[in-house]
């Protein structure tokens, strides 16, 4: 046997030896879930047809994707730091910053429409760096753990905005605490007429392709492969992890801030106060990234299927009235079984 | 400040504030004693408030909620302690994918068992009854915050003290130090290390039940999503910041409780709730901050 | 007359037979070396009679008796007690916590104290190891933590005491004290079974030696009627000692020099105004028993740890204040002493760890895109020059053994090519033949006018590699010698802070 067969090989079997347990963990998933379906009364079976139905069948597919672009860019949020064995769980709150600003750009800044759309992107996506960032200057000026700052940093970021569409950036038409309506102009356009597939779409891709192919073939991505691997080892052979902690929190909150601006600018057209988190895009990208180990393009792919998840929960709400609830539920028993079993990051900071 | 500003009413939202986090870190305090890092207290919290509405709405007593806080929340703990003691799997993944999990259960269960989403409330529902301690009840000011709170507030406040006496006087505790500091030489000495684990766990659970519990009927009698809303979180950082010494601890927690009561007295007094509900999180991270400044400011003494 | 029999004990781990029917018999009272290199089975032997594996043929008998030992609290059941290389010991606790742990003297629900600390300084007047049972254990010097370690087996009852390299850690004045022990201790009725590779402690100490090779035993002896050369053929199964032929050192310019460093530590400097210069083409070697800043000393070499004063001054360049990729760029590689935690990463393949330093520079990565066709041919060249066996360079390196993992460490790192290498403990816990394949590179190393520091525990290293010799105690520098003028018994003065003594 050639070396190369040889090494294709093992890469085959340790491709099959990872699905496995994989595998096993969504069966375990499903099959808890129709347990506490049934549990409270409702058919485990309706559950399941209704799910893959409203998720893939006609026009649902195209909801699959809208659905997708968010939940894709949070999952790569959670995933680029996560990849050199950092958790951000503040990314509520960074999408939450960006999208406001993006809406305050988006409504206020005297400019061309098109420079109005292009610097809100780039205020949303920078602001919610900002802040992520600042999470890191925590952690290497005081050593709060970011894990900690992180989640706490959400808290006054929501807030903050939530008193901002309250009280000086209040469209009073509207019931819920809300901006005014942005211009038509500024909006990123619709994709595919008749779906609410827009430019976001593109953007998200456009991110996940960088960030694969930087994975994989840079040497910043394998810089930060290792020391998710043993954080040691790569100080002992010269990564700055301090400067690296820092840029990589602000790549990961931009990140979500960008989503937050992909969302106010795509599709919701006005910021809402909580209605950029209702969808807990936020916990679903973490849970997707968890699963695939931070891995960029198996987060890609984990996103995918949990955004098909979601909106096969709606339909199945909407069908026979299953709360959708249940597919975060299904979600996270999948991660739960595969930390467990050890297949995935075996060991934090 | 004046007077009236820091009147009865505040003290006693800052016990009623400091009670839940209290338990929690303590639950908290002993899983970091026994080498075990806890993040998923805020979902054993949920699980708890959960449970404490759902038992005593179909249960019918106040009696059938608190066994249902205390029960639910340690089945829910023995997913951790499966997880993290028995497996030794990552015990930040598996508290994440914890915390994920309450929140969805509850939620699922909220709308398929009360039909409601958002907030149950029950108004038949008995909260846990005020007691009067006779002597601190008369005191001025403090009076209602020290001597009528609930049974649990009471509760919680001995338990500080147990834990802290069990920690350092009994052979459980000095075993339960040993394992979290150097658990091999724990186990060649012959200590059960993982037998220890579990139950420290599961112990954890039924505090964190409690806590819920204090949440969800403690005061009011409602279980809306998401109520615990940090505080296990807050609970996590109270045992940083005093470094898993109980009485420490409860100091920190203490912190908490009066930044949540200034939080709902400068709301009083006219600012945007959307702002003074961030006090508890920010009084947080300044704490941590200042611990973490004031660490590294030793260490650089510790130097020279 | 056997007390202790460990009869046709098999063990193995994927890969390796590391007891192949193995024989052990042990009287009362005796002591009883059990020797062999790094890898010959020592530690899996003695590990199977504490409990802490199980063999997968064989058993043990105890007074006849025949036990299984589950885990070790069946085997401290037996009296079986053990003081492990690496101590076991709770560092935020009071000795006396530490010896009562898991056995407390009680008082209701409570751990009487005061009868602890009693039982404990009685215990240790009775035994002549002096200890203060309050203290702290995390302030005591490492001699006294050992003490400490018998002290714990002796709380116990042990009626079998196993040490394993009780010495590595203590000077020769403090071995002389353990001996002293060991043998009243056996006087007593107590058995002791001595793991050890180190020929003149076992000739000076043992009764009998059962010497061990490649998972089987070579010899059983008589210590009164063996001899050093027996011995060490039946550890290696050759007959020459190891002793590396090296010419006359040829100094040639200054690579590095160190002006008064000082590092913090916990309670007193880790290092303490420490000054000397290395030069290119010789080996400076660094002798002290471990922990005596040794450790601390390289890391602010490195710039992995904080100089609180002084200057490091590298090929011209004062680099006290550079980052540790400055400091590797201006030219220094380093071997580190703990090759799992901190020099690779175990889950990665050879070619991730053997490129990791050459990451961004062609030709592995051009423009900071990595080529992956070159880092592999990379690491396929590493691994053939090193002799690394491993089944491809896509291997994990986490499965190596200690020797082949070393040898990836120190490709990597002499790759680098750098004018000055820092070699910390580079031969620790790996076999003989990666131990000569490694001094053999240390040496064509400095032929080459490269400059070496080499910080190593084992003396005999020290006096077979280095030209010239500093000794570290409590942090400082207390001698610096020419190998000419230094022998195993003067370092052995100054490793123990004689000064006085020696001069």
């Amino acid at each position: 046997m050639s070396l190369t067969t040889e090494v294709a090989l093992t890469h085959i079997s340790r491709r099959a030896s990872s699905l496995l347990p994989l595998l096993s963990a969504v069966i375990v998933g499903f099959t808890v879930c129709g347990l506490i379906a049934k549990a409270v009364g409702l058919s485990p079976l309706l559950m399941l047809t209704e799910l893959i139905k409203g998720a893939v069948q006609g026009p649902q597919l195209f909801e699959t994707i809208a659905r997708a672009v968010p939940l894709t860019g949070m999952a790569l949020a959670a995933a680029i730091p996560l990849r050199a064995g950092i958790v951000n769980l503040g990314a509520d709150g960074q999408m939450v910053l960006g999208g406001c600003a993006a809406a305050i750009i988006a409504l206020y800044l005297p400019a061309p429409d098109i420079v109005r759309l292009l610097v809100a992107l780039l205020i949303g996506a920078g602001i919610g760096g900002a802040y992520a960032a600042l999470a890191a200057a925590g952690e290497i000026l005081a050593n709060v753990p970011l894990l900690l700052s992180t989640w706490l940093l959400s808290y006054p970021a929501r807030g903050l905005c939530g008193w901002l569409v309250r009280s000086p950036l209040r469209d009073p038409i509207t019931a819920w605490p809300s901006t005014h309506r942005i211009s038509a102009g500024v909006r990123l356009a619709n994709l595919i007429p008749g779906t609410p597939i827009n430019q976001g779409f593109l953007l998200v891709a456009l991110a996940a392709v960088l960030i694969v192919f930087l994975d994989r073939r840079s040497s910043v991505g394998y810089e930060l492969r290792l020391r998710g691997l043993n954080e040691r080892f790569a100080r002992y052979g010269g990564v700055a992890l301090s400067r690296q902690t820092t840029w990589l929190m602000f790549v990961s909150g931009a990140m979500a801030g960008l989503v937050g601006a992909i969302m106010i600018l795509g599709s919701q057209f006005r910021f809402t106060d909580g209605a950029l988190t209702a969808p807990q895009y936020t916990w679903s990208g973490v849970l997707a990234a968890l699963l695939a180990g931070g891995e960029p393009l198996g987060t890609v792919v984990a996103a995918v299927l949990f955004a098909a998840l979601q909106t096969g929960g709606f339909a199945m709400e909407r069908s026979v009235e299953i709360p959708r609830v249940l597919t975060m539920v299904l979600e996270s028993i999948i991660i739960l079984f595969l930390s467990m079993r050890g297949a995935i990051w075996r060991r934090g900071r | 400040m004046t007077g009236s500003f820091l009147n009865a009413a505040f003290f006693d939202q800052a016990v009623l504030g400091i009670t839940p986090v209290l338990l929690a870190a303590l639950a908290g305090t002993l899983s970091e004693r026994v080498g075990l890092f806890n993040i998923a207290l805020e979902g054993q919290m949920l699980v708890g408030a959960f449970a404490a509405v759902a038992g005593s709405h179909f249960g019918g007593s106040l009696a059938s909620g608190v066994f249902a806080a205390v029960l639910a929340s340690t089945l829910f703990s023995a997913l951790l302690a499966f997880g993290s003691a028995i497996l030794r799997g990552n015990d930040i993944v598996i508290g994440i994918s914890l915390n994920l999990l309450a929140a969805g259960l509850t939620s699922f269960l909220l709308r398929s068992l009360f039909g409601v989403s958002g907030t149950f409330s029950d108004s038949t529902m008995a909260a846990l009854p005020r007691l009067r301690i006779p002597l601190l009840a008369q005191l001025p000011v403090l009076g209602r915050a020290l001597g009528q709170q609930n049974a649990l507030v009471y509760l919680s406040w001995v338990l500080v003290i147990v834990v802290a006496i069990f920690l350092a006087r009994t052979p459980w505790g000095l075993r339960i130090r040993g394992i979290g500091e150097q658990f091999d030489a724990a186990v060649t000495l012959g200590a059960k290390a993982t037998r220890y684990r579990i139950l420290v766990t599961l112990a954890g659970g039924a505090l964190c039940g409690l806590a819920g519990l204090q949440l969800s009927l403690g005061s009011l009698t409602l279980f809306s999503e998401n109520m615990t809303a940090g505080r296990g979180w807050i609970a996590v950082a109270a045992v940083m910041l005093g470094r898993a010494r109980p009485l420490a601890v409860a100091a920190a927690c203490i912190l908490f409780g009066m930044s949540d009561a200034l939080g709902l007295r400068l709301q009083g007094e006219g600012l945007p709730n959307q702002i003074t509900d961030s006090a508890p999180y920010v009084v947080t991270l300044l704490a941590l901050v200042i611990a973490g400044l004031r660490e590294r400011i030793d260490a650089a003494r510790v130097v020279i | 007359m056997a007390f202790l029999e460990m009869i046709d004990i098999v063990k193995r781990y994927p890969g390796v037979l590391a007891n192949d029917h193995v024989d052990l018999e042990v009287s009362k009272g005796e002591i009883h070396a059990v020797m062999g290199e790094n890898g010959a089975g020592k530690s899996t032997l003695m590990a199977i009679l504490y409990g802490l594996q199980s063999p997968d043929e064989g058993y043990i008998r105890i007074d006849w008796k025949t036990v299984f030992f589950r885990s070790p609290i069946d085997a401290i059941e037996h009296g079986i007690g053990m003081v492990h290389q690496s101590f076991k010991l709770f560092e935020s606790l009071s000795v006396w916590e530490n010896v009562v742990y898991g056995r407390e003297p009680r008082r209701g629900p409570f751990i009487d104290a005061a009868a602890s600390r009693r039982q404990v300084a009685a215990l240790a007047e009775r035994h002549g190891l002096p200890i203060d049972p309050m203290a702290r254990v995390g302030s005591l010097p490492v001699g006294v933590r050992q003490r400490l370690e018998i002290l714990k087996a002796l709380y116990r009852q042990v009626r079998v005491l196993i040490l394993d390299e009780p010495t590595a850690v203590l000077t020769p004045g403090e071995v002389a004290g353990l001996f002293r022990v060991l043998r009243t201790l056996a006087a007593g009725g107590c058995t002791i079974l001595l793991v050890t590779h180190k020929l003149n402690e076992v000739m000076a100490v043992s009764d009998r030696i059962t010497v061990l090779r490649d998972g089987r035993v070579t010899e059983r002896l008589l210590t009164a009627q063996t001899n050093a050369a027996q011995i060490v053929r039946a550890m290696t199964g050759r007959n020459v000692l190891l002793d590396v032929a090296s010419a006359n050192p040829h100094p040639g310019a200054v690579r590095l020099e160190l002006k008064r460093l000082v590092v913090g530590g916990l309670g007193r400097r880790a290092v303490n105004d420490v000054s000397f210069t290395l030069r290119g083409g010789e080996v400076l070697g660094i002798a002290g028993v471990a922990g005596n800043g040794q450790s601390e000393l390289v890391e602010a070499i490195m710039g992995m740890r904080p100089c609180a004063g002084g200057n490091i001054v590298l090929n011209g360049h004062d680099i006290t204040l550079r980052s540790i990729a400055q400091r590797r760029a201006a030219g220094v590689s380093y071997i580190a002493e703990d090759r799992i935690r901190t020099a690779s990463a175990a889950a990665a393949s050879a070619t991730d760890n053997l490129a990791f330093g050459f990451h961004r520079r062609p030709p592995i990565a051009v423009r900071g895109l990595l080529r992956i066709s070159e880092m592999r041919a990379w690491a396929r060249t590493l691994i053939r020059k090193f002799e690394i066996k491993i089944a491809s360079e896509m291997t994990p390196v986490g499965t190596l053994s200690g020797g082949n993992l070393q040898k990836i460490v120190i490709a990597r790192e002499l790759a680098h090519d750098a004018p000055v290498l820092i070699a910390e403990q580079p031969t620790r816990g790996v076999d003989v033949g990666a131990i000569e394949f490694i001094h053999s590179e240390l040496m064509r190393e400095r032929d080459r006018g490269h400059a070496i520091l080499l910080v190593s525990a084992e003396l005999s290293e020290i006096l077979a590699l280095a030209d010239r010799i500093l000794v570290m105690y409590e942090g400082r520098v207390i001698a610096a010698l020419d190998r000419a003028e230094a022998n195993e018994s003067i370092l052995g003065l100054y490793m123990a802070g004689g000064e006085q003594q020696a001069s």
